[in-house]
């Protein structure tokens, strides 16, 4: 395909402005934004939630929901045409045949009363007239191309019955199919395993040197836009705050809030050379004697039958077992559906093992009746992912923090109340956020709630639950620089979810990988995440997107998923076990 | 899809199976001797109470009355009415077609009127279609059906005389199918819109139209299917109301289904009766969960194939 503008930029925007609401509701999302697209390369459009970045893309193909939303200003070139004040009819023609778009939830994305192929061709049909049966040609092929096996059978498939991974790979198809000129992938791979990550990263590249596709990647992850980006525009509140080639960026950024976005990105191999955490406060609490003991728990999720439950089931936890010191942090890393969660659920008896031996503070976890259950859980507590969904939204900040001290009778009256500002001001909210209902708070703002109501009760263990992972990067880092904190100098334990291979270098002293529901390996960090034995912590390790556009991530290791040992663990090194 | 019906069957045949211990157990809920309750208005003896005792099982105790009647029924008996000593089956079966044409009309305007009116509501969210839409679902909702059915007879029947007020041909089923449908419709416009409000914001009704495809193809084929699911979901409940609700306007428009029958066997206290309809009413009611559960796999894959 020849275009008219071979050296000119493919796509213009000039002075984008886009605002939600009417009268003083008012809200300007996007403000005079401005950006070239150049033939065949990629653009990441880069910032925190809040920033415009999706936005002003949707603005672009007129997807913004046309009752609330304004495109104030601007104009956008594409192909002599300004997309801003194209008719509808016409704007619709080039959506989804010249520009297309992915976006980032690949499990919604998908209609799921439609087969696949059907929803592959319809695009080509209505837009290229192609028939049925070359509409059906053409999709095969990119089945195919991005790398789906049994074409045939998924052109007959319905979107529930493939994985997160084959559902992005098939909009992606989707998004192709019509050699488009322009793909917006927004946050295309933020809902994906890390594995599977880099792998529809290296399908992207790879598809874009086929087409010569340019692309605007709308992200917040720099460890993508370090490994995708040949430029990138840094957006902040609704404006752009820098724009400039990959490597400037990353190497040198002028701007402020650039600066800060850079260093707030967790790292990899950043504290490689650290036994432990660092130290945030004078004299930390010393790692002390064992806190959690944990061996042989077996969980298996049944689906519900009749009348009796179903044979076989999902095996969520098989042999699971790992010790845990006072005011020490054990990461639990893994993918979805790991068991990893499982695993933390278990250990404060959320939910019922099938066999296995849980040990928190020298007490049968297992073996607590009621009454003593509700005694024991003041020693253990959870902090989720979701503040927002594990937060009553009908109950004031104040009193979502200070329930538990009442239902444990910790505290009453003035007592109370002075618990409660003082449990604000430890987790750095402020006396006034008392009053305030918990959709008043910011996503990290909300976090420390979360950690305020657990720290009420002056527990030992803390189960937190991937706490950082809904929250932007520079909030990211506050949160977890106040649970290091509150670690060292409350002696806290943390048991610490996480699929985020950097954030776990960042806070464990000792790592645990698991895989369909087993332990692979478990060790001192160092061991883990520097000297990795098995297979799969250095897949895992190695589709970690690097921040720095210098160092390529490299190709990845092919694991063959039948072959990977799964078996009992064996020492390699002292506290090293790694699946054999 | 086979075992999915049989599954669905097999939950039909316990729903009935419990409503027949049910049926069982009402006659002895009534205070006082059935056997006088039922026969007591006639001239009867106590020896001939006593014979038809005897003869009805009910000096048997309940379980093996209950599985007497459990025998009976396996033979399509379901006994005979009190008023005329006909079998209840038949009796039944007479008067069922005129339900059936009454019930089905009723669910095909509930379904065409409900529908359009709720997806159009939701297309349209918050403009003045929208309101006046839901405005009219709740005047239908709210209003009784007998009070509706009134007031239809009063303008189509009496001042338009467009309809006669009451007959046994098509002519005369248009009113009571509009009254009965109609108040069905207000309840599934309110479902559908709700459904179609959900679905307008998915992931995939975004796709859709960042495909390019044209408006009607978005709503339609990638909308209208996926709100239907949770809507079809509802119809077998729906159909239970329906049919509550044809009792009440078969009497206000003398349509002579099962409905009327059974008012007139409630004040002839034509027990067996009484029983045999509640008993077909139930086994009505399962058979057309089960029609709705297939057509609502049908529509979802995602249960179609688990």
């Amino acid at each position: 395909m020849t275009t008219t503008h071979q050296t000119g930029p493919i796509l213009s925007v000039r002075d984008l402005t886009v605002s939600f609401g009417r009268g003083a509701g008012r809200n300007i999302a996007v403000q005079d934004l401005s950006y070239d697209l150049l033939p065949g390369e990629t653009l990441a459009i880069v910032g925190e939630s809040g920033s415009g970045k999706s936005v002003s893309s949707m603005a672009l193909l007129g997807l913004l929901p046309p009752r609330s939303a304004n495109v104030e200003s601007g104009t956008a070139m594409f192909q002599d045409k300004d997309l801003l004040s194209l008719p509808d009819a016409q704007l619709r023609g080039l959506r989804g045949d010249r520009i297309t778009m992915i976006f980032q939830e690949p499990m919604t994305s998908l209609t799921p009363v439609l087969r696949i192929g059907r929803q592959l061709t319809e695009a080509l049909i209505e837009h290229k007239g192609m028939g049925q049966a070359d509409a059906n040609a053409r999709a095969r092929e990119m089945l195919a191309l991005v790398g789906l096996d049994e074409v045939d059978r998924r052109m007959r498939q319905f979107p529930h019955e493939l994985s997160g991974g084959m559902r992005q790979r098939v909009m992606i198809a989707m998004a192709m199919a019509a050699d488009p000129a322009i793909l917006i992938a927004d946050e295309p791979t933020t809902a994906l395993d890390v594995t599977v990550q880099a792998q529809i990263l290296d399908l992207m590249r790879d598809l874009q040197s086929r087409f010569g596709t340019s692309i605007i990647l709308i992200t917040h992850d720099m460890g993508v836009v370090a490994e995708m980006a040949d430029r990138v525009v840094v957006m902040n509140r609704g404006r752009k705050v820098e724009e400039g080639p990959v490597a400037d960026i990353f190497s040198n950024p002028q701007d402020h809030y650039t600066r800060k976005l850079l260093d707030a990105v967790p790292r990899l191999g950043a504290y490689a050379t650290a036994a432990a955490p660092r130290s945030v406060v004078d004299k930390p609490t010393p790692v002390g004697k064992s806190l959690v003991h944990t061996e042989g728990m077996n969980k298996t999720f049944h689906e519900g039958g009749w009348f009796w439950k179903k044979g076989g089931g999902t095996a969520a936890m098989q042999d699971v077992g790992f010790d845990l010191n006072a005011a020490e942090t054990l990461a639990i890393v893994g993918e979805s559906g790991s068991g990893k969660s499982t695993t933390g659920r278990a250990v404060l008896r959320l939910l019922e093992l099938d066999s296995g031996t849980v040990i928190v503070d020298g007490m049968d976890v297992r073996g607590y009746g009621k009454a003593g259950l509700r005694q024991a859980r003041r020693q253990m507590q959870m902090i989720f992912q979701d503040p927002f969904a594990s937060l009553n939204p009908r109950i004031s900040a104040g009193r979502l923090v200070a329930e538990p001290m009442v239902i444990h009778g910790l505290a009453s009256g003035g007592e109370l109340q002075d618990r409660v500002e003082e449990l604000f001001r430890r987790v750095g909210l402020e006396a006034d956020h008392i009053r305030r209902f918990p959709h008043e708070f910011s996503g990290g703002q909300r976090q420390r709630l979360s950690i305020a109501r657990a720290l009420s009760v002056n527990p030992k263990l803390i189960v937190a639950d991937e706490p950082t992972s809904a929250l932007d990067v520079s909030v990211q880092a506050q949160v977890l620089e106040l649970m290091l904190e509150l670690q060292q100098s409350l002696g806290l334990a943390y048991l610490f979810i996480s699929h985020d291979m950097a954030v776990v270098e960042e806070m464990a002293h000792r790592v645990a990988v698991m895989r369909r529901g087993r332990i692979v390996e478990i060790g001192p960090r160092k061991a883990v995440l520097n000297d990795p034995q098995h297979a799969y912590t250095r897949a895992l390790l190695a589709a970690v997107p690097v921040p720095d556009p210098d160092r390529t991530r490299g190709t990845l290791p092919v694991i063959d998923a039948g072959t990977l040992p799964m078996g009992a663990l064996a020492e390699v090194a002292p506290d090293h076990l790694v699946a054999q | 899809m086979a075992r999915f019906i049989l599954q669905r069957l097999m939950a039909a045949l316990v729903t009935i199976w419990i409503a027949t211990i049910a049926v069982t157990i009402l006659i002895h809920l009534v205070p006082g001797d059935p056997v006088r309750i039922m026969y007591g208005s006639f001239q009867t003896t106590p020896e001939e109470l006593e014979a038809i005792r005897v003869r009805l099982g009910l000096d048997q105790p309940i379980w093996r009355q209950y599985l007497m009647y459990l025998g009976r029924l396996l033979h399509g008996d379901f006994g005979n009415s009190i008023v005329g000593d006909q079998p209840v089956i038949d009796i039944l079966m007479t008067r069922f077609p005129s339900t059936l044409a009454l019930t089905l009309s009723s669910l095909f305007i509930a379904v065409v009127v409900g529908m359009s009116l709720g997806f159009l509501a939701a297309y349209k969210r918050g403009t003045w279609v929208d309101v006046s839409a839901m405005v009219l679902a709740i005047v239908g909702v709210s209003m009784p059906h007998f009070w509706l059915g009134l007031l239809l007879l009063f303008l189509f029947a009496l001042q338009l005389q467009w309809l006669p007020v009451a007959g046994g041909d098509w002519r005369s089923l248009i009113l009571p199918a509009l009254t009965l449908g109609l108040a069905n419709a207000a309840v599934l416009a309110r479902l559908t819109r709700s459904a179609m409000i959900d679905i307008f914001d998915q992931d995939f009704v975004r796709t859709a139209h960042a495909k390019g495809l044209p408006k009607s193809i978005v709503l339609y084929r990638h909308a209208l299917r996926s709100g239907l699911v949770p809507v079809v979901s509802m119809l077998g409940l729906q159909f239970a109301y329906l049919m509550g609700g044809a009792i009440v306007v078969e009497n206000v428009f003398a349509w002579n289904g099962v409905g009327r029958l059974a008012i007139e066997a409630v004040f002839a206290r034509d027990y067996p009766l009484i029983q045999g309809f509640i008993l077909f009413f139930a086994i009505i009611v399962a058979l057309a969960s089960v029609v709705i559960d297939v057509a609502y796999a049908f529509l979802d894959p995602r249960i179609r194939y688990s």
